[in-house]
């Protein structure tokens, strides 16, 4: 069995009266440690599939299996542990806690993934993973007074601070212009391989599928090339 | 991770707002119930003043002092099986100072000093209110339907009734000026009683049932009691309304929180922790500038509140505040992750 797995994952969106099917029937494996990226027409669905595989919305029918066990079954308390624990996001837009520190944004997250890290270990973790993204000399800084490029840096850096085992990321690069389009790739790229990270991207920039390992790409709510 | 903290710093303004209206609204809570309870003393603090026990008036008196006769024999056979009873008299009525000016008073003379001031025959001793008004001790005080006078032999604190500051005076001039040689009220404390049948023919009211037989003293009350329950109420409402502007406002954080995995029950702690905070620092400044207010309140004004009843008050607040800001959290329960990402920049 592989890390991740969806099988036949479906999801109906209902307007009142109108059923509109936006998944219809998705099998996706991601191989570990590599990155897959998901690309397609606007409104095929890329963003459904992204969330549903990360637990953030549920499937309307399939399974959808990390480590051997079924998300789709399980209670809620638990996928908020997988979640908080086992994933890492990166969204569109950054998403920071506006009130929070650059510091604290990635404290608050290990934290939250019940890091047993020491306070020691986790003020180091956090140190490391800032200068990784180039953040450090920031990180007394409220996401506010950040540029758009800085505050996606912040979230990548939010997003595996952790260590999960799956980074789900939905255009991150879309609000970047193109030379920090790329350094926010070959970051990804880099921690992936570093800390062996699986990771899945949706992205309509041709340019970034120079940094991943699959494509897959979506027509109207299926998988039409692997 | 103090984040309520935190975000109280980065929105001062706002959560300065919430506490100004928490202050303002448990200040004026705390002015109203302080008025409530000195309007109450300043009505009846004649009956206020003495300890918990048990006041007679004759059964036909149909709960009305001035009707209620209890006569000297019976006063006698009550006496031999308790002796710790007192039985006292109050007539309203008014007197001429040396100035020519008329005064309103309560007239009251008792069977023994144990619970009032023990006047020789031929004085008075009078409430300090009419010290400040200018009688002073060794003063004349008559009436144009007495044959005599009176003199000031001193002041007491505190004593009022029905609004009136008591004048107290000898049994002996009592029933010369008021022509009876009965008691209206009899009294004894709750430690005293042993017998009952002694007061039979009596009928007997606690401290707070005989004072609801003050006229003005219920209604008085009942419509201050209702201000400060309005009040509170409202103040109850506001917190909700206030806290769900705030989460409204937030439910996007909220959304992002829950999306990396922060339990619903941190999200709140969180609120909870900043509505115990904002109120509990408006209310030591209210309790403060009311303790204050009492303290440089003119003393002609009938103020008065203990430490103990705007602490009462404040944790009736704490208690409202945490159920309006519960209820009104109960969005951020329903708050989907999902609502949050596709909202894009906050
Ligand atoms: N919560 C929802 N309720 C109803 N319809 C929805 C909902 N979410 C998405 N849809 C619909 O599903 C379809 C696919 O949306 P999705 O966001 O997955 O597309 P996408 O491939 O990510 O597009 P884009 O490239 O523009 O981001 C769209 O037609 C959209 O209107
Ligand atoms: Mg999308």
């Amino acid at each position: 069995m592989s890390l991740f797995h969806m099988n036949n994952v479906k999801k109906t969106f209902s307007h009142g009266e109108i059923e509109e099917e936006i998944l219809k029937g998705i099998h996706v494996t991601l191989p570990e440690g590599k990155i897959t990226a998901l690309t397609g027409a606007s409104g095929s669905g890329k963003s459904t599939l992204l969330t549903i595989a990360a637990g953030l919305q549920t499937a309307s029918d399939g399974h959808i299996s990390f480590q051997k066990e079924d998300l789709t079954a399980m209670r809620n308390e638990k996928l908020r542990q997988i979640r908080a624990k086992q994933f890492g996001f990166i969204f569109q837009f950054a998403h920071l806690v506006p009130f929070l520190t650059v510091e604290e944004q990635l404290a608050l997250m290990l934290e939250t993934a019940e890091s047993p890290l020491s306070r020691q270990e986790k003020s180091k973790e956090i140190r490391e993973v800032l200068e990784l993204v180039d953040m450090w000399n920031r990180k007394d800084a409220y996401p506010a007074s950040l540029s758009g490029g800085e505050k996606q840096r912040v979230a990548v850096a939010r997003a595996i601070i952790h260590n999960p085992k799956i980074l789900f990321a939905d255009e991150p690069t879309a609000s970047l212009d193109s030379k920090r389009s790329e350094d926010v790739m070959k970051l990804i790229q880099k921690l992936s391989k570093e800390r062996n990270i699986t990771v899945l991207m949706v992205t309509h920039d041709m340019d970034m599928l120079n940094f991943v390992d699959h494509v897959i790409e979506m027509l109207d709510g299926k998988i039409v090339k692997k | 991770m103090k984040m309520a903290w935190k975000e109280i710093k980065r929105n001062k303004l706002r959560y300065t707002i919430l506490g100004s209206i928490v202050f303002l609204i448990s200040l004026l809570t705390f002015i109203i119930s302080g008025l409530a309870n000195g309007l109450s003393q300043d009505n009846a603090s004649l009956i206020k003043n003495l300890p918990n026990g048990t006041f007679y008036m004759t059964e036909d008196a149909d709960e009305t002092y001035n009707f209620s006769t209890i006569p000297e024999t019976q006063q006698k056979e009550i006496l031999d099986e308790q002796p710790d009873a007192t039985f006292f008299s109050i007539q309203m009525g008014n007197f001429i100072d040396e100035a020519d000016k008329q005064r309103s008073v309560a007239y009251v003379t008792a069977t023994d000093d144990t619970y009032f001031p023990d006047v020789k025959e031929g004085e008075v001793i009078l409430d300090t209110s009419m010290e400040e008004e200018g009688i002073a001790i060794g003063d004349e005080i008559t009436n144009e339907q007495w044959n005599q006078t009176l003199t000031v032999a001193g002041f007491v604190e505190h004593e009022k009734y029905s609004h009136s500051p008591a004048a107290f005076i000898s049994q002996a001039d009592f029933q010369e000026l008021f022509h009876t040689d009965s008691m209206q009220i009899g009294f004894i404390t709750e430690g005293a009683i042993n017998d009952t049948a002694a007061f039979t023919d009596l009928q007997p009211f606690s401290n707070s049932d005989f004072l609801n037989t003050i006229p003005s003293y219920n209604a008085e009350q009942m419509s201050l009691n209702m201000i400060v329950i309005f009040l509170l109420v409202i103040s109850g409402m506001l917190f909700a309304i206030f806290f769900y502007m705030i989460n409204v406002q937030k439910l996007g954080i909220y959304g992002i929180l829950k999306a990396i995995g922060v339990k619903t029950g941190r999200l709140f702690q969180m609120m909870w922790a900043q509505m115990l905070f904002i109120s509990i620092i408006s209310l030591v400044f209210s309790i403060l500038i009311s303790q204050l207010f009492q303290w440089l309140a003119p003393s002609g004004m009938p103020f008065h509140l203990t430490l103990q009843t705007t602490l009462l008050l404040s944790i009736i607040f704490v208690v409202i505040g945490f159920i309006g800001a519960t209820l009104s959290g109960i969005q951020i329960k329903r708050v989907e992750p999902m609502q949050a990402i596709q909202q894009g920049e906050m």
